[in-house]
């Protein structure tokens, strides 16, 4: 052992010698990049929050009116049937006809002044008498009484009431004049006026009026698009990777399929929009713009991630277990269902919510298929005509209105909710499966 | 029976002829012919790497769930040929049980990796049958004391030495006709140790019983029968007596007095 060189020692553990200082002079300058890269990463990321929450919060409240209706049983259903069938046909205006008057009277408008009467109802949203329509239908008892009801303001009332618009403006390049904001002041003096928690953002659907448009039928699309991913791509991921993991043969052909399907991963979304566009459209005949398309679309573009999350857990289970149950006589099948699966399954719970998630936030494909369609009805199933939420947002990204500037971000507020709440779901899977071996 | 008289040994239970083992090119056992007695331990012996796993792992089939493995040759369990086409693997390893070199519980609970065999071979029907087999494999294989009160416990909560013991409990729950145990003991401490080598001797009046070890005393202790492994090679195959006193090959006399290996 005499042959190996001595290393060249320091006189004492604390000195520092040179290549001790090169040394921490490395670790020093590592250490810095990896938190510089980490703060730039934060420092984005605060800031894109930060202006989606700025632009997005306000968008959670919207104004409302309070005015006392006469519901007028001569007027809503003079017949006096009072179904709700005789009340939702028949002539709409007459609504329109019950909130205008309600309005001028608590205004102390004479109705006669048409000018200022147009004014006065520019105040509440042109989707009032719709909504008051509905309203008595539910509520056909209090045909005949007087009753006090919210009523949407209109948008341009409600960005002016969020400070959006100026008082200071001059009257003529404002969209509200001086004497509708009188009027406001009059309605906030009688506590006729007051802004609520926007439960329409939920609700509505696709709408040109800012104030009755809402994210409702787009989370209802996107969740049957996530059912149709989550019914087709989970098991079908799964039995293709417990097929090629663990029962096909190692060959040339079981390597070409890993190999595609490591490149299918990284195939450009629009690709499979075109896809999708060709088969299940043109070729088999499903209908446009319908969630169920759009889940399968997405499905192929998940179905990637799936089967490479579910592969590298069952990988990462010991060879040690599948021998193991051998051992004692499993088949195969048993080995794989009753040892490796249950270890696997954080892994695979983890890569099925995060290619759920991935599709979630989806858009290019979809507006290959058509989804990107005005929907103002909340699809009652999976081939009515739907659209999607990161759709939603592309599309009310492209209204210059004040209002839709808002709710675009509050749209994607709603979308990194959802995303936010998959990821914790599959941290707590995680968490819940994992076992030590 | 340590009497050193083969005859008086039980009926041969497992006999290998000609068995050639090929990982892809690599030869890793070369032409090994052995018999094997019932209700008697035999004991593979041998330098690392001359094919002692290989050759156990040939009398379960566990080798055909390596891909590049091929076994040639014939091996008779009980005058049958257990590579034929007809048999099936699966019920092979239920009559041929195996304890693997590393402990290797399943992680699930003391009590279900004991009752997983009984459970999918439909050896008991209702809890109270199956609570039984689990006491009384744990208790042969000298568990039970030490896990009686927690056997809803991970199994993988267990020391090394408990886990190998749970690792034969578990094999000796299918009430195998063979039991292969792969250095048993190698992860255990003296005690272990003995506690396991009784229970071998214990095991002996049940089962055939062929373990791998790289402790000679181990072998002269528990082993009727040594089969000395070299380079794939089956150098010599005799009493133990007779292994370890008098060896009639070189490369034997050499292995057992500590020159190589
Ligand atoms: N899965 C495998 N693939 C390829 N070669 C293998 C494989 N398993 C074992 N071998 C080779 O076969 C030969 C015998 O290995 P084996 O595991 O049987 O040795 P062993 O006698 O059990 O050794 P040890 O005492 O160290 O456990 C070795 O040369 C080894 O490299
Ligand atoms: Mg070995």
């Amino acid at each position: 052992m005499a042959d190996i060189a001595a290393p060249r020692r320091a006189a004492s553990l604390a000195e520092v010698t040179p290549s001790l200082k090169k040394r921490r002079a490395a670790e020093a300058r590592f250490k810095a990049y990896g938190i510089a890269a980490i703060s730039v990463a934060l420092f984005f990321l605060v800031a894109l929050l930060s202006t989606v929450f700025y632009n997005g919060a306000s968008a959670f409240q919207q104004t409302s009116i309070r005015l006392t209706v006469d519901l007028k049983q001569d007027v809503i259903d003079p017949q006096g049937r009072n179904t709700a069938d005789a009340v939702m046909t028949g002539n709409v205006f007459r609504w329109g006809g019950l909130v205008d008057e309600a309005l001028l009277s608590q205004l102390g408008i004479d109705p006669n002044d048409e000018l200022l009467a147009a004014d006065a109802q520019k105040l509440i949203s042109g989707g009032a008498r719709i909504y008051l329509r509905d309203y008595v239908a539910e509520n056909l008892d209090q045909i005949g009484t007087k009753q006090e009801i919210w009523f949407l303001a209109d948008g341009v009332v409600d960005a002016f009431m969020k400070g959006s618009i100026s008082e200071e403006t001059e009257e003529s390049r404002r969209p509200i004049k001086d004497r509708q904001i009188a009027m406001l002041r009059q309605l906030e003096e009688a506590g006729a006026l007051e802004k609520k928690f926007n439960t329409g953002l939920f609700t509505f659907g696709a709408s040109s009026r800012a104030e009755t448009a809402g994210v409702g039928a787009a989370m209802v699309g996107s969740m049957y698009m996530m059912l149709v991913v989550l019914a087709l791509a989970l098991p079908i991921g799964v039995a293709a990777s417990i097929y090629l993991e663990e029962f096909a043969p190692k060959n040339r052909w079981t390597d070409l399929i890993e190999v595609n399907i490591n490149n299918l991963a990284a195939v450009p979304s629009i690709v499979f929009g075109i896809l999708g566009l060709a088969v299940f459209i043109n070729f088999f005949g499903l209908p446009r713009s319908a969630a169920l398309v759009g889940g399968l679309v997405l499905t192929l573009m998940t179905l990637p991630t799936i089967i490479i999350a579910t592969r590298a857990s069952l990988k990462a289970v010991p060879p040690s277990i599948r021998e193991a149950a051998l051992g004692v006589g499993a088949s195969k099948m048993q080995a794989v269902f009753h040892h490796v699966l249950p270890l696997a399954m954080p892994g695979i719970l983890t890569g099925t919510i995060i290619g759920l998630a991935q599709a979630l936030g989806e858009t290019a494909p979809l507006l290959m298929i058509g989804m990107v369609a005005f929907i103002a009805d909340i699809p009652s199933g999976p081939t009515d005509p739907a659209t999607a939420l990161p759709v939603q947002i592309f599309m009310w990204a492209n209204m210059a209105e004040r209002a839709f500037v808002e709710r675009t971000s509050a749209a994607i507020i709603v979308l990194l909710g959802f995303l936010l709440i998959m990821n914790v779901t599959a941290i707590l899977l995680r968490k819940r499966f994992e076992r030590r071996w | 029976m340590k009497d050193g008289d083969g005859a008086l040994m039980g009926d041969t239970k497992v006999s290998a002829t000609n068995v050639n083992v090929y990982y892809g090119e690599a030869h890793a056992i070369k032409d090994v012919s052995v018999e094997i007695g019932d209700k008697a331990v035999t004991a593979f012996i041998g330098p690392s790497g001359c094919g002692k796993s290989t050759f156990l792992r040939c009398i379960n089939r566990m080798n055909d769930t390596i891909d590049i493995c091929r076994v040639t040759g014939s091996i008779l369990l009980e005058g049958e040929d257990i590579n034929a086409k007809s048999v099936d693997p699966v019920q092979l390893r239920a009559r041929v049980g195996m304890v693997f070199q590393k402990p290797n519980p399943f992680p699930k609970s003391i009590y279900d990796n004991v009752a997983y065999g009984p459970k999918i071979h439909g050896m008991a029907t209702n809890k109270p049958d199956l609570d039984a087999i689990v006491e009384s494999c744990l208790r042969k294989a000298a568990l039970w004391d030490e896990v009686k009160d927690r056997l809803d416990k991970p199994g993988t909560g267990l020391s090394g030495g408990q886990q190998q013991r749970l690792c034969i409990a578990r094999a000796i729950a299918t009430s195998p006709e063979v039991l292969l145990m792969d250095e048993p003991c190698s992860a255990l401490d003296p005690i272990a140790t003995a506690r396991v080598e009784e229970l071998i001797d214990e095991l002996r009046d049940s089962f055939a019983i062929v373990i791998v070890t790289h402790s000679m005393q181990q072998a002269a202790r528990v082993s009727q029968k040594t089969a000395f492994f070299h380079l794939g090679v089956m150098v010599e195959y005799d009493d133990t007596d007779k292994i370890f006193t008098n060896p009639s090959d070189k490369r034997t006399q050499d292995y057992i007095t500590g020159r190589f290996g």
